[in-house]
C-alpha cells in the first residue's frame, strides 16, 4: 500500500461492542482508535485514492461516489446494529490515529451526551411528493375544436398541476408536525430536486425523524393513518437508519 | 399500511439521493487533516447534479 491515511466512519463508546470482520471503503479491516470515554470507527486509506487531489475528482466519478457512500452505508449500519453511533459526514479523514485521537480529545463530554441521546433510538425518514405523475392519458388531446380551445386545456392542466403541489405543501406540513410530536428529533432536508431522484412528481416534503425503536411501530401506524387521510400528498417512509440527520452541531 | 404509502425496503434498494443528503448534507461535520470541497457540499451536489443531468440524457 502506498502511503495512507485514516477515514473515519462514526464516533462511539469506547467501552461498547468494537467492530471485527468489516472491510473499509478501501477493502481495509474496520478497527477503532479510542482514547478516554470515546472510540472512532475507522479504516486505513491510501492516499492514491483518499488524498486531497484524489478525492476531488473521484468525488465527481459517479459510480466511485456510488460505490464509496454504499459502502461507508453499510459499515455505519453494520456498527449501528450493534452499538449506539454518532455518524460522520462521509470522508472525514485523518492522517494518522494520532490524528484522530487528539480530534476526539475535548469534544467527549458533548459526544458522550449526544450517544446517551441517540440510544436505542433509529432514524425514520418521511418524503411527502404532491400526488401522481400526470400520465400520458391526462394529458390534453390534440385540438379538435380550436387551437385556442387546446391552450385553455394546457393552461388548465397546469393550474391544476400547480394547485395539487399547494394541497400537497400544505398536507405535508401537517404531516410533518404530527409526525414531530410523535418522534424525540425532527429534521428536514431540502426536498430532492426531481432531476436527481428521476421521479416526476414533486417533492414537498423531505424530512427525518429520531424514533424510540420500541415506538417504530406505532410511528409507523402514524404515516400510514396521516397518509390515509391527507390524500393530497403521496408519502414514502424510509429506514431504519443510523442517526445521520442527528448528530450535528460538534465542531461546526 | 395504507396503499398510498410506499415502504422502502430497509437495505439494497435505497436511493443514492437518499443517501447522499445524508453521507454529505448530515453528519458530524469534523474538519479531518484532507480538506477538500466536500466542506462546500454545495459545489457537489451541483456538480452531482450536472453529471445526473448529463447521464439522464445520454440515456434518452
Amino acid at each position: 500500500m502506498s502511503e495512507s491515511a485514516v477515514y473515519m466512519y462514526a464516533l462511539a463508546r469506547s467501552d461498547g461492542w468494537q467492530p471485527t470482520s468489516l472491510r473499509g471503503v478501501d477493502d481495509q479491516p474496520v478497527r477503532t482508535v479510542s482514547t478516554g470515554p470515546l472510540s472512532c470507527i475507522v479504516s486505513t486509506v491510501s492516499l492514491d485514492q483518499f488524498g486531497e487531489q484524489a478525492l476531488q475528482r473521484n468525488l465527481e466519478d459517479l459510480a466511485w461516489l456510488e460505490r464509496t457512500a454504499r459502502q461507508h452505508d453499510a459499515i455505519v449500519h453494520a456498527c449501528a446494529s450493534r452499538t449506539t453511533v454518532m455518524p460522520l459526514r462521509m470522508a472525514t479523514i485523518c492522517a494518522d490515529d494520532d490524528s484522530v485521537r487528539s480530534r476526539l480529545t475535548g469534544m467527549a463530554d458533548q459526544v458522550v451526551e449526544t450517544l446517551a441521546q441517540l440510544e436505542g433510538r433509529d432514524e425514520w425518514g418521511v418524503k411527502v411528493f404532491a400526488g401522481e405523475s400526470p400520465s400520458a392519458d391526462s394529458r390534453p388531446r390534440p385540438p379538435r375544436t380550436s387551437g385556442t380551445a387546446y391552450l385553455q386545456q394546457l393552461r388548465d392542466q397546469r393550474a391544476r398541476i400547480g394547485d395539487s403541489v399547494e394541497a400537497a405543501a400544505r398536507d405535508a406540513e401537517v404531516i410533518f408536525a404530527a409526525l414531530r410530536d410523535r418522534a424525540v428529533l425532527a429534521h428536514r432536508h431540502r426536498p430532492q430536486d426531481g432531476r436527481l431522484t428521476g421521479d416526476a412528481r414533486t417533492m414537498v416534503l423531505n424530512a427525518a425523524f429520531l424514533v424510540d425503536r420500541e415506538e417504530a411501530a406505532k410511528f409507523h401506524d402514524a404515516v400510514a393513518e396521516l397518509s390515509g387521510s391527507r390524500p393530497a400528498g403521496s408519502v414514502v417512509l424510509t429506514g431504519p437508519w443510523p442517526p445521520y440527520s442527528f448528530t450535528t452541531g460538534v465542531d461546526r | 399500511m395504507n396503499p398510498a404509502t410506499e415502504v422502502m425496503p430497509p437495505s439494497g434498494s435505497t436511493s443514492l439521493v437518499d443517501l447522499l443528503d445524508r453521507l454529505l448534507g448530515a453528519g458530524i461535520v469534523l474538519s479531518g487533516d484532507i480538506t477538500i470541497a466536500l466542506a462546500d457540499v454545495d459545489l457537489v451536489t451541483i456538480k452531482l447534479r450536472a453529471l445526473l443531468t448529463t447521464v439522464q440524457e445520454d440515456d434518452r
